[in-house]
């Protein structure tokens, strides 16, 4: 057991770090301030992540075929992967079309699963597609997309066998959002402007080659998405730092020698500690090629709690604070403390999974 | 970072599994319905074959040392381990164990001091040790379900250590910790076996997702423990050290509380094992100072004094 980085690893870290410190805007705080999915941030991102591309931080981790680096795991983990799994199935056509732009940080995806009745159990998705010689229609309606107002493409989940088709007639489609038939509307939230989306499929047609693997495959595909989402951004550390400036406005202040608030500042700051190894098991198994058990189900978990703790310290403490411009990092961390805890996968579904494969706990009747 | 055992260790672990496998440490319920077995036999053999030593071997270290404390408190008999295997190869000197532990001359009964042949006092700037000899040890009748002894600390003949009391203390952190996320973890899978068997409303009561919830939340903690004290294990920073207590003291409680409940009446009997992990938590959560205590040191370590 190590629990020390290698060499290679801090270097890489200095060099992100460095990095961000020459290219990020002296304004981030701001931009950061909106959710991802508004104008500021967007904005940001099409001209950052080209950035990051040319440095060679944005898919380090992606086959060297796909521009990538072939990087090991602990290097990338920071990254939303899911993307990746258009490497893993997609044709060579559907390769070649989507990822360079992909790789170079131009494109921005979004990710058609939700549905208004099919949310924690989304097996039970309905929107349809019918294949109609060359083409599949598509029919339905979608909801709490995110970007969806901004994306050029969605990754889209529809079935093909009937609208009761539960898993196994579960297809993905890759569909550009410019196709006639498609609708968005934004959905006003906590979370900021343009972030959650509901997107509407009225005879969409789309040509048979949109599809990534086989009818019946789709499920296959996004378990591994999800797997990855589950911990694909290292929330913690957003906590971790979080809780130092908390820590440091407390300490300007003259109020951080209570112990009280010591205390707690100590425990939400062991919370989020717990998640972070938590979550480096997942990213170990994967650099050593072990196949994943349950290890994301309970990093999951661990990060939610962390996300909580740190947040519950800051309003308790600094409740003066989530009300001023100086710190809306507090205040937009709290909107996203919430969101932790349902997107991706809600947390009770985390404990379902960990109950029944990990302490091998009976189903129900 | 590699979050895996290596070879050395996984060999090591391999082999005190299938010592503790034994019926040896299986529980019995003791002699006039006692509170606690120790497991003298068992004790024994694992001193024999040198696992104690595990901290001085390069390949093993400290990070062995504290999952073998982790394993051995999961279970139902005591036996000796913490101080054994973390502070007994740092001492600078041989010290017969088992070995018992008081830290700033704490009043009370000590843990292990019945079974104990020596007694480490760790105060503010020195660490002493004292030899114990035949009969000095009075046992104390106690609920916590360790032997528990009181000495009259001022009549042994003390010898000071030339260490460092700030490593030893840290040692004793990282011990602490894996002993009670050792005992929670086995109080765990004790409920486990439990719940999945016992039938009620005609299916087994760990298929309420009521009871899957808190199980599931209290094995998530227990893992957090362990890693976040091997961890602490291997940096031996007083940081981590102070982390990994501080956070296994706080669930104790709670998690304890929840796999009561989940064995109904049938866990406050003597014939079943539960209490003996319950009642070991109990002492452990506050050893120390508890969990505020520890918070406490974590917060200096990190952010500064106040
Ligand atoms: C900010 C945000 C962004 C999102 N972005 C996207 C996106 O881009 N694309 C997309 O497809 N989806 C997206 N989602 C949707 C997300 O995946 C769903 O919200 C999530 O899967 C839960 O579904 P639901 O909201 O319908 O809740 P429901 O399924 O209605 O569940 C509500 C609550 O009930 C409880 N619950 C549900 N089922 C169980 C059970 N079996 N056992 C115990 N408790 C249960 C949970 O507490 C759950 O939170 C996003 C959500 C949020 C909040």
């Amino acid at each position: 057991m190590d629990f020390n980085w290698t060499h290679q690893d801090s270097a890489y870290r200095q060099r992100i770090r460095d990095f961000l410190q020459s290219e990020l805007p002296a304004n981030w705080a701001d931009i950061a301030r909106f959710g991802p999915g508004s104008e500021e941030q967007t904005e940001f991102s099409l001209q950052f992540c080209p950035k990051l591309a040319d440095a060679g931080l944005l898919i380090p981790h992606w086959p060297e075929q796909w521009g990538g680096a072939a990087r090991p795991p602990w290097e990338h983990f920071i990254l939303g992967e899911e993307m990746w799994r258009v490497g893993e199935f997609g044709s060579d056509e559907q390769k070649r079309q989507y990822i360079p732009e992909m790789a170079s940080g131009k494109a921005i995806w979004c990710q058609g699963f939700s549905e208004p009745n099919a949310g924690s159990d989304l097996a039970s998705l309905r929107t349809r597609a019918v294949r109609e010689g060359d083409n599949y229609v598509i029919n339905g309606q979608k909801i709490w997309t995110s970007y969806a107002a901004l994306a050029g493409q969605c990754f889209l989940l529809a079935q093909t066998d009937g609208p009761d088709g539960g898993r196994s007639g579960i297809a993905i489609f890759l569909v550009p959002m410019d196709t006639p038939g498609i609708e968005v509307r934004a959905i006003p939230s906590l979370i900021g402007h343009g972030d959650i989306h509901e997107v509407f499929f009225t005879d969409v047609c789309v040509p048979a080659s949109s599809r990534l693997g086989e009818e019946g495959e789709g499920w296959n595909i996004i378990s591994y998405a999800l797997a990855n989402e589950r911990v694909g951004i290292p929330r913690y550390e957003m906590g971790t730092a979080e809780l130092d400036r908390m820590v440091a406005e407390l300490k300007s202040r003259g109020s951080f020698s209570d112990s009280v608030v010591r205390a707690r500042a100590a425990e939400a700051a062991a919370a989020c500690e717990a998640a972070r190894l938590l979550v480096y098991r997942v990213v170990d198994g994967r650099a050593r090629n072990v196949p994943p058990a349950n290890e994301a189900n309970l990093a999951r978990y661990a990060v939610v709690t962390a996300e909580h703790l740190v947040t519950d310290f800051g309003m308790d403490f600094l409740p003066d604070s989530f009300s001023e411009r100086s710190h809306l990092s507090f205040l937009s961390h709290h909107e996203r403390a919430i969101v932790t805890g349902i997107a991706a996968g809600a947390a009770e579904i985390q404990l379902n999974l960990v109950a029944r494969r990990e302490l091998d706990l009976p189903r129900g009747s | 970072m590699r979050l895996d055992y290596n070879e050395d260790q996984t060999t090591f672990l391999t082999f005190l599994g299938q010592m503790l496998a034994s019926s040896e440490a299986e529980f019995r319920a003791a002699e006039d319905w006692g509170r606690y077995e120790y497991g003298a036999a068992l004790d024994a053999r694992l001193e024999e074959n040198g696992f104690f030593d595990a901290a001085a071997e390069e390949e093993l270290g400290t990070v062995a040392a504290a999952a073998m404390t982790y394993e051995v408190a999961q279970k139902p008999v005591a036996i000796e381990c913490g101080a054994s295997s973390l502070l007994r190869p740092f001492l600078g000197r041989e010290a017969p164990r088992p070995l018992a532990v008081v830290l700033d001359d704490a009043p009370g009964a000590i843990r292990y001091l019945p079974v104990a042949r020596t007694l480490i006092s760790v105060s503010d700037k020195t660490v002493r040790v004292a030899e114990l000899t035949e009969g000095s040890v009075s046992e104390v009748e106690s609920l916590y379900a360790y032997p528990m002894g009181t000495v009259d600390r001022k009549a042994l003949s003390w010898s000071e250590l030339d260490v460092a009391s700030d490593r030893v203390r840290v040692l004793w952190r990282v011990a602490t910790a894996a002993e009670l996320a050792g005992v929670l973890k086995g109080a765990l899978e004790s409920v486990l076996a439990y719940v999945r068997e016992r039938q009620q409303f005609g299916r087994p009561l760990g298929s309420f997702q009521a009871v899957q919830h808190r199980l599931s939340i209290n094995a998530i903690e227990i893992e957090a423990s362990r890693m976040l004290l091997l961890k602490a294990a291997q940096s031996l920073s007083a940081e981590d050290a102070a982390l990994a207590l501080g956070y296994v003291q706080k669930i104790a409680s709670r998690v304890g509380y929840d796999f009561h409940q989940f064995m109904g009446a049938m866990g406050l009997t003597l014939e079943h094992p539960l209490h003996r992990w319950t009642y070991r938590a109990r002492l452990l959560r506050a050893d120390q100072g508890g969990s505020s205590s520890a918070s406490l040191a974590y917060a200096s370590e990190r952010w500064g004094a106040p």
